[in-house]
C-alpha cells in the first residue's frame, strides 16, 4: 500500500493575541524584552491567583455574524485581521471549498454559557439572546471563522483540552497530503471563564501568585486567553515551515502525565522521525512547561531523553499564562518568532531552577540562530503533540 | 483519498445497545455499560463517555484490529455537556468543584478513558463541529489512513442537552455510533465508502432509525451509516441529516471504484 507522504508545508502567515498585546508585533516585542503580562485575575475568586488577559480592544463582528458575537468570535476576527493580507493571497491561488479551517479550543463558549446559566439560576431563564448553537458550541466558532475568512472547505475543531491547538497542524499536513485540501487555516482561541480557574483550583494546580515554570518553589500554573492563528498552504511564500507533528497517548492518566514522560518523549520521537530529523538538528525546545511539579519534571525527563542536556529549553508561559485550547498554537507562533528573529526567549521566573531539572532552561535570552523549534504540547486524557518547525 | 474499506461498525442506542441487537431485530432497552473501560475509570464516566465506548468496543471488534495500535476519532458536538452543568450548578452555588468531574468535563474523556483502557500510545482525538462532527471526524480519519496506513475507528456520539439549555422541542437522546475504516487495499474485500458533498443527483437512502429524538441528535448521521452497513450497497447517507455543510457518505460493493 502506498501511503501519501506528509510534506514540510509552507507556512504563509501567522497572527497572535494573548496577553502580552493583539499583535505579533506586541508579542514579540515583551518576549524579547522579558516581560511577563500576567496580573490580578478580572474575575471575582475565593482564592490568589494571577491571569493572562487580552486587554486589545476587540472588533465587531459585521451585521451578518452579529448573533454570533462572543470573545471567542472576536478574537477570531482580530487574529483574522491580522491574516489579511496572506488570506487574499490564499483566496487568489485556491478555491474557497479547499481552504479548510481547522481550530482548536478548550473552553469553547464555556465563558458565555457560565454567565447565561447564573442568569438562569438567579431569574428562572436563560438571558436574551442565548442560543448554545451561536455561542457556545465547537461549531460557532468554526462557522464564525469560515465566514470571516470565505472559506468553506472542511472544517472541525480539536478539543483535546491542552493540546487542542496543535493537533490542527497535524491535521492539516494530512489534508495536504490526501489531496483533501490546498489550503488549511489552523489555530486555536481560548478565553478566560470562571469554571476553568475554579476546577484547576480544585485540582491543586494553580499557582497563587505569577506562574514560575521549572522553578524549584514552583506552584503551579496561571491561566491566560489569547489565540493564534497559522495559515498553511500546499504552496506559497513561507515565513516558515511546519515539518512535521508527533503525536500520542500516554495511556497512563486522565488528569497526570506519565512520570517518565514516556508519552512526551513518543510524540517528540514521532516528529522527529516523521520529519527525518536528528535531535541534534533542533536548536530549541519550547516546553509545554506549566509550572506544575509533575509536568516540568516529566518533560525534563522526556526532552532529555530524546536531546540531551544542552539543548536550550524555555516556556513562555510565564508570559502568557497557560492558554490552554490556545496554547499549542500561540507556542507554534513564538517558535516561528523565535526562528525569524534569532533568539530565544528567555524561561522567565525559572530561577532558582529545581536541581531535579535536567533540562537546559534559558534563565536569559539567547541571541543566536534558531533553525529549528521543537514545540511541545501536552493535555488531560495523556494526549500528547510535539510540532517540528524548520525557518523558511 | 476520500475513499476508504469499510470494516466494521458499532452502535449505542437506549432501545438498542448494539448494532448486532438492533440487526437481529430482538433489542431491548439498556443504559450503556462501558465495558470497555478499566473499572476505576467506568465508575467515574458519564453516560456519553460509557455510550461511545460501547460503540467503539464494537466497531473495534469487527475490525479486528490491534486495540493497543488504532487510530481513534471521536467526536461530539457538545460533548460532556452534563457533567459541565452540574459544575456549574456545583460554582453558581458556591461550592467547591469535584477535582474529578472537572478533569472529566473536558471534550476527550472518553478518547482518554479509552485509550488508557485499551494500552494504546496511537493517535486519538476529540472534535467537535455541530452537525457536521460526523462528517469531520470521517475527514479526519481519511487523512490518517491515508498517510499512516492501519486502521481509523470513528466514534461520535452527543447526549442530551439539559433542558435549561435548549428548547425540549429540539431537544434529542442519547446516541453513539462508531465506524472503522481502513485503506482499500489493505481490505479489499470489504464494502468501500466514499466521504464527499452532497451532489444535486444523489438519491439519498431514508434513514433506518426512525426516532425522530434520535434523529435530533448532532451524530445521527452517523447512526444512520452504522444502520446502512446492514443493507446492501450501493446508499448515499446524509451524514448531516441536512442541518449541516451537506457531507455525504456513499457506500459501495467491494471493487467498485
Amino acid at each position: 500500500m502506498s501511503l501519501a507522504p506528509i510534506q514540510p508545508t509552507a507556512i504563509t502567515g501567522f497572527a497572535l493575541c494573548n496577553a502580552l498585546g493583539g499583535d505579533v508585533r506586541a508579542v514579540r516585542d515583551a518576549l524579547f524584552d522579558g516581560r511577563s503580562g500576567l496580573g490580578p485575575s478580572p474575575i471575582a475568586l475565593p482564592f490568589d491567583t494571577a491571569v493572562g488577559v487580552v486587554a486589545t480592544p476587540l472588533p465587531e463582528l459585521p451585521a451578518s455574524l452579529s448573533g454570533w458575537t462572543t470573545r471567542t468570535a472576536q478574537i477570531a476576527a482580530l487574529l483574522l485581521a491580522q491574516l489579511d493580507a496572506p488570506l487574499r493571497a490564499a483566496r487568489s491561488r485556491w478555491r474557497p471549498d479547499r481552504i479548510a479551517v481547522v481550530l482548536g479550543t478548550s473552553t469553547a463558549g464555556a465563558d458565555v454559557t457560565e454567565q447565561a446559566y447564573k442568569h438562569f439560576l438567579d431569574h428562572g431563564r436563560l438571558p436574551d439572546g442565548y442560543d448554545l448553537w451561536r455561542h457556545h458550541t465547537y461549531g460557532a466558532i468554526l462557522h464564525a471563522v469560515r465566514e470571516l475568512a470565505g472559506a468553506s472547505g472542511p472544517g472541525w475543531v480539536h478539543s483535546t483540552a491542552c493540546t487542542s491547538s496543535a493537533k490542527p497542524l497535524a491535521s492539516a499536513q494530512r489534508l495536504l497530503a490526501a489531496d483533501l485540501a490546498d489550503a488549511v487555516i489552523v489555530g486555536g482561541i481560548d478565553t478566560l471563564c470562571a469554571m476553568t480557574l475554579r476546577g484547576f483550583h480544585s485540582l491543586g494546580a494553580l499557582d497563587h501568585a505569577v506562574c514560575r515554570p521549572f522553578a524549584a518553589d514552583r506552584g503551579g500554573i496561571n491561566i491566560g486567553e489569547g489565540g493564534a492563528f497559522l495559515l498553511l498552504e500546499r504552496s506559497g511564500e513561507p515565513v516558515a515551515i511546519l515539518e512535521s507533528v508527533g503525536e500520542s497517548s500516554d495511556a497512563y492518566h486522565i488528569s497526570a502525565p506519565h512520570p517518565d514522560g514516556l508519552g512526551a518523549a513518543l510524540a517528540m520521537t514521532r516528529a522527529l522521525e516523521l520529519a527525518g530529523v536528528a535531535p541534534a538538528d533542533v536548536d530549541h525546545v519550547n516546553a509545554h512547561g506549566t509550572g506544575t511539579r509533575l509536568n516540568d519534571a516529566s518533560e525534563s525527563k522526556a526532552i532529555t531523553s530524546i536531546f540531551g542536556a544542552e539543548i536550550p529549553v524555555a516556556s513562555t508561559k510565564g508570559y502568557t499564562g497557560h492558554t490552554l485550547g490556545a496554547a499549542g498554537a500561540t507556542e507554534a507562533a513564538i517558535g516561528i518568532i523565535s526562528m525569524l528573529e534569532g533568539w530565544i526567549p528567555a524561561s522567565i521566573g525559572a530561577e532558582p531552577t529545581d536541581p531535579s531539572i535536567e533540562a537546559n532552561i534559558a534563565h536569559t535570552r539567547l541571541d543566536r540562530p534558531v533553525k529549528r523549534v521543537m514545540s511541545n504540547s501536552f493535555a488531560f486524557g495523556g494526549n500528547n503533540v510535539s510540532v517540528l518547525l524548520r525557518s523558511a | 483519498m476520500n475513499t476508504v474499506a469499510l470494516i466494521g461498525a458499532g452502535l449505542y442506542l437506549p432501545d438498542a445497545p448494539s448494532l448486532a441487537a438492533w440487526t437481529s431485530g430482538s433489542a431491548t432497552p439498556a443504559a450503556p455499560t462501558g465495558a470497555i473501560i478499566e473499572p476505576r475509570s467506568r465508575r467515574r464516566a458519564s453516560p456519553i463517555t460509557k455510550a461511545l465506548a460501547d460503540a467503539f468496543a464494537e466497531a473495534l471488534a469487527a475490525s479486528g484490529a490491534d486495540p493497543a495500535l488504532v487510530a481513534t476519532v471521536f467526536g461530539s458536538a457538545v460533548g460532556e455537556v452534563s457533567t459541565m452543568v452540574g459544575l456549574l450548578d456545583t460554582m453558581w452555588c458556591q461550592g467547591e468543584l469535584s477535582p474529578m468531574a472537572f478533569a472529566t468535563s473536558v471534550h476527550n474523556a472518553a478518547a482518554g478513558v479509552v485509550s488508557i483502557s485499551t494500552a494504546n500510545r496511537a493517535y486519538t482525538t476529540s472534535i467537535g463541529a455541530d452537525f457536521d462532527t460526523p462528517a469531520a471526524a470521517l475527514i479526519e480519519a481519511l487523512g490518517l489512513v491515508a498517510t499512516s496506513g492501519g486502521v481509523a475507528i470513528v466514534t461520535c456520539g452527543d447526549e442530551a442537552v439539559p433542558e435549561r439549555l435548549v428548547d425540549p422541542a429540539d431537544g434529542w437522546e442519547l446516541a453513539a455510533a462508531s465506524v472503522a475504516i481502513a485503506a482499500v487495499d489493505a481490505a479489499p474485500m470489504a464494502p468501500r465508502l466514499t466521504i464527499r458533498p452532497r451532489r444535486d443527483s444523489d438519491e439519498l437512502a431514508a434513514s433506518l432509525c426512525d426516532s425522530a429524538a434520535i434523529g435530533r441528535n448532532p451524530c445521527a448521521g452517523l447512526v444512520d451509516l452504522a444502520l446502512a452497513t446492514s443493507k446492501q450497497a450501493p446508499l448515499v447517507v446524509a451524514l448531516d441529516r441536512g442541518r449541516g455543510t451537506g457531507w455525504v457518505a456513499e457506500l459501495s460493493a467491494p471493487g467498485s471504484k
